[in-house]
């Protein structure tokens, strides 16, 4: 195991994210493949923390960081996602161009 | 050791493998109820590379928030969401073609990036067994100093409860407003 097959992973993973996030069209889908390219950034953190850094406890903790603003973005976007399935029972991206009213 | 490779770059070969089947299984799944259970998988399996990577701290925190917080919280809203046919999300296959092009751009560039850099497939760890432990954490975080995280670690906390506040907010019932 070294830093470049780290890499490796966390890129494969990133790209799939990015896969998922433009072929999506359900919301809760989006929001998984945008949990998918955040994983794959912390790995990256761990893994040049683990093998490179000066300070690697420095390194790693910013992806405990990373960790919580996601669990913030998550109840947020969720609890938007209830909302408008509320107002407009549909989840589907395209079908919210009527978001002014 | 098994046929001269370690045994740490086995489990490692063996978790990345299924983690990047478990990802595409999440990503193309037509069912989003399935895509969640995936993604469970996926972040189980980033835990074990934690555990690999000695930051056995993040494997716990990995598990706990994202494994038994956030995927969660997401299948209880698939749930409460969920009276939808799932034949109104299909995605027409030029898009699919798209996306698929755009994420293979990417991989190529950093592949490309990547292979070029030597010094990647032969650093070896210089991060001391201690660096990453619970103790470790809790003193920086913890530690006012030139080096320590006390103040990010206070706005986290108050993030988190304006998160909370902010979605029971939004979620709540508007019963004025309902029949709109």
């Amino acid at each position: 195991m070294t830093l470049l097959n780290c890499l490796i992973l966390a890129f494969v993973l990133f790209a799939i994210g990015v896969f998922g996030l433009l072929t999506r069209r359900h919301l809760v889908g989006m929001l998984i493949s945008i949990e998918l390219m955040l994983n794959a950034a912390n790995i990256n953190f761990v893994a040049f923390a683990h093998f490179k850094a000066a300070d690697a406890t420095a390194g790693s903790l910013f992806s405990i960081f990373v960790i919580a603003i996601t669990a913030c973005e998550m109840a947020v976007a969720l609890a938007i996602l209830i909302t408008m399935y509320r107002r407009h029972k549909s989840l589907d991206v395209n079908r919210l161009e009527d978001l002014h009213d | 050791m098994i046929l001269g490779i370690p045994f740490s770059d086995i489990v490692f070969y063996v978790v990345a493998a299924f983690m990047i089947v478990a990802a595409v299984v999440t990503v193309v799944s037509k069912n989003i109820l399935q895509s969640a259970i995936f993604l469970i998988a996926t972040f189980i399996a980033t835990a074990i590379v934690y555990i690999l990577l000695q930051a056995e701290f993040m494997a716990v925190a990995q598990v706990m928030v994202y494994a038994g917080g956030v995927v969660v919280f997401m299948i209880f809203a698939i749930l409460l969401t969920s009276h939808l046919g799932e034949e109104s999300f299909k995605v027409h296959l030029p898009r699919k073609f798209i996306a698929g092009a755009i994420a293979a751009a990417f991989l190529a560039i950093m592949g490309k990036f990547l292979i070029g850099q030597p010094e990647l497939a032969t650093a070896t760890s210089n991060a001391s067994a201690e660096a990453s432990t619970f103790g470790a954490y809790a003193l920086r975080l913890l530690s006012p100093g030139a080096n320590g995280f006390l103040i990010p670690f206070e706005l986290i906390s108050l993030l988190l409860l304006m998160a909370l506040v902010a979605s029971v907010t939004i979620a709540k019932k508007d019963e004025d407003k309902e029949e709109k």
